[in-house]
């Protein structure tokens, strides 16, 4: 049996673990349902309207990954253009940095004006929690080359644009990276938080309504979506990572 | 040409759900925004929607849910929706005084939605008995109720402690706090099962003479003046819909669980039944549903005043406009 396999049988005895621990402890120590149902209270409840919870799935993946990807794109020009032009960066980074300050809910209840209900509403907000992370340790990432390495590419007669790809780029990956990772569950969090402006579908839908019902099985079902949705997204960009960074950044 | 092709599809396709197939009448976009979250308080403009009544009235309506952090009098007033489902007569005096322009054309819940509730086996039996208690309430509105009740039975607000009340209930089934607001419809339920029927003793507004028509219908005023057929034809389906679901509850139930199949049915039975009440009492028993009951909507707006929530008297002849309802038949409107 190879690593990968095993890797993946331990992950798989530790959440059946977690999971009769918890349904244990409830019935153990007699919890009462509104604090912390049982677990299997909530797959049921899940498993009774699994088209609800597959579709929300669905709606939030969307907006994330659409939020993430221009996020992440935007992001990474962004820091070229503040790597190659100073003088853009100082006058724009700053404006960067205040459009940070708006608190997320604020800036959603303008979106919802801009957008109406739509799918694009959400991911913009996903989009505004991704995009300073990557911009910042894209910079970060470019500055931290070795000018010598820089200097020495130049002396072999490389264009900048070769000097880019081959060394300025490659070595600000593990710093991007780290933005990256960030950047999937702020995304995660943008899109949840985007649909508590008034949506149909969705995790974030689920959640609010769930918790305004005072329905805890209900709330706690839609936790355990999120979390299935954050922690996929989430390895799913550290697996990107293994493989692109091949020569080994932190994991 | 390939490419002209492509674009051609893909312009098409990002356009088709706009383009509808084509009625006997041409149909107008328009959007509803909710109060709240899709709930069975709801139930008639959903089954309005499914039936299809807001089309044969011409109007291609999309209804959008609420939320915690959106004010209905906002979006309406800068065109991002078409009509509202706002707070109540509290959240439209609050926006004309503002300025906002928009305009009640409706009203659904004709008496006070909610109501403080104590443990019967517990200390307060009359108001006077508030004297000295902890009591939760929302900052929006029903806190001014609750005074206005309470200085009828001499107190003022030194007398108790008033907090206010975050989403659950559950402090007040904990025995953390003495008193609770509930809407008859929703927290009422949570209440009810938590702490039993009968163990609960409600105070209620209306039995003090202070009545707060809630869930307001509005339209801008541009709406309003440009386009008023539409208004009274939105009001006509949407009566429709709502005689339905009070007939039959369960089909309303059905309607709104559709959309939002997550919600629990016996909560969402029990809000059609309440709701229902509110929105016949009143002077929708002879005038018909979401009649505006000048005189009620009067005194609530002078108690407002009284207590100065807002600070000037307002134009209510041009905040409140029957004559949308009133181009609908009375036998149209009437439960």
């Amino acid at each position: 049996m190879n690593a990968t396999a095993m890797a993946a049988l331990r992950l798989l005895g530790g959440v059946i673990l977690a999971g009769l621990v918890w349904e244990g402890v409830v019935v153990l120590f007699g919890i009462r349902p509104h604090l912390l149902p049982r677990l299997s209270e909530i797959l049921a409840a899940i498993a009774f309207t699994p088209g609800a919870y597959w579709a929300g799935l669905q709606r939030t993946a969307a907006e994330t990954l659409i939020g993430f990807a221009a996020g992440t794109a935007v992001g990474i020009v962004n820091g070229l253009v503040f790597f190659r032009a100073p003088l853009l960066r100082d006058m724009l980074l700053p404006v960067f940095v205040v459009s940070q300050t708006i608190p997320v809910i604020a800036f959603g209840a303008l979106v919802v004006m801009w957008f109406g209900n739509t799918l694009m509403a959400k991911a913009v907000i996903a989009f505004y929690l991704t995009f300073f992370p990557v911009t910042v340790n894209t910079l970060l990432g470019l500055n931290s080359v070795d000018p010598r390495q820089a200097a020495l590419l130049r002396s072999f007669g490389a264009t900048p644009t070769q000097i880019l790809f081959r060394l300025q780029l490659p070595m600000a990956l593990p710093q991007i990276f780290v933005a990256l990772r960030l950047g999937a569950s702020l995304s995660l969090v943008g899109a949840i938080v985007g649909e508590w402006f008034g949506d149909n579908t969705g995790i974030g839908v689920l959640l609010l309504q769930a918790m305004y019902n005072e329905s805890v099985v209900a709330l706690w079902a839609a936790i355990l979506c999120a979390a299935l949705l954050g922690t996929g997204f989430y390895a799913l960009v550290a697996w990107a990572e293994r493989r692109i960074v091949f020569w080994g950044a932190e994991q | 040409m390939n490419r002209r092709h492509l674009l051609a599809a893909t312009g098409a396709a990002a356009v088709s759900p706009f383009i509808r197939p084509a009625g006997a009448q041409t149909l107008t976009r328009a959007t509803l925004r909710l109060k709240w979250l899709t709930q069975a308080q709801f139930a008639g403009f959903y089954v309005a929607l499914q039936k299809g009544y807001y089309r044969e009235a011409g109007i291609d309506l999309t209804i959008n849910p609420g939320g915690p952090n959106l004010l209905t009098e906002n979006l309406v007033a800068s065109g991002a929706d078409t009509f509202g489902l706002s707070g109540g007569t509290d959240s439209v005096f609050a926006a004309r005084e503002r300025n906002l322009p928009i305009v009640c054309a409706g009203v659904m819940h004709q008496q006070t939605p909610f109501v403080f509730v104590t443990r019967a086996d517990g200390p307060i039996r009359t108001l006077a008995d508030f004297r000295g208690k902890t009591i939760t309430t929302w900052f929006t509105g029903a806190n001014f109720v609750l005074l206005g009740m309470l200085a009828q039975a001499g107190l003022s607000r030194g007398d108790f402690t008033m907090q206010p009340q975050q989403v659950s209930v559950q402090p007040f089934v904990d025995r953390q706090v003495d008193v609770v607001t509930a809407t008859r419809y929703n927290e009422f339920f949570t209440l009810m099962n938590r702490v039993g029927r009968d163990n609960l003793r409600s105070f209620v507004p209306d039995d003090h003479g202070i009545t707060f028509p809630r869930d307001t219908v509005i339209v801008s005023e541009q709406t309003a003046r440009d386009r008023p057929q539409m208004v009274t034809a939105f009001l006509r389906a949407t009566i429709r819909g709502w005689r339905e679901a009070l007939r039959d509850g369960k089909a309303g139930v059905d309607a709104v669980m559709s959309v939002a199949p997550t919600l629990n049915r016996p909560h969402q039975e029990f809000m059609m039944e309440e709701a229902g009440k509110l929105m016949v009492a009143g002077g929708a028993a002879r005038n018909g549903l979401f009649w505006i009951d000048r005189p009620v909507v009067q005194a609530a707006h002078d108690f407002f005043l009284r207590h100065e929530v807002i600070k000037t008297p307002l134009d209510l002849a041009a905040a409140y406009n029957s004559s949308f309802l009133e181009a609908i038949p009375l036998a149209d409107r009437i439960a």
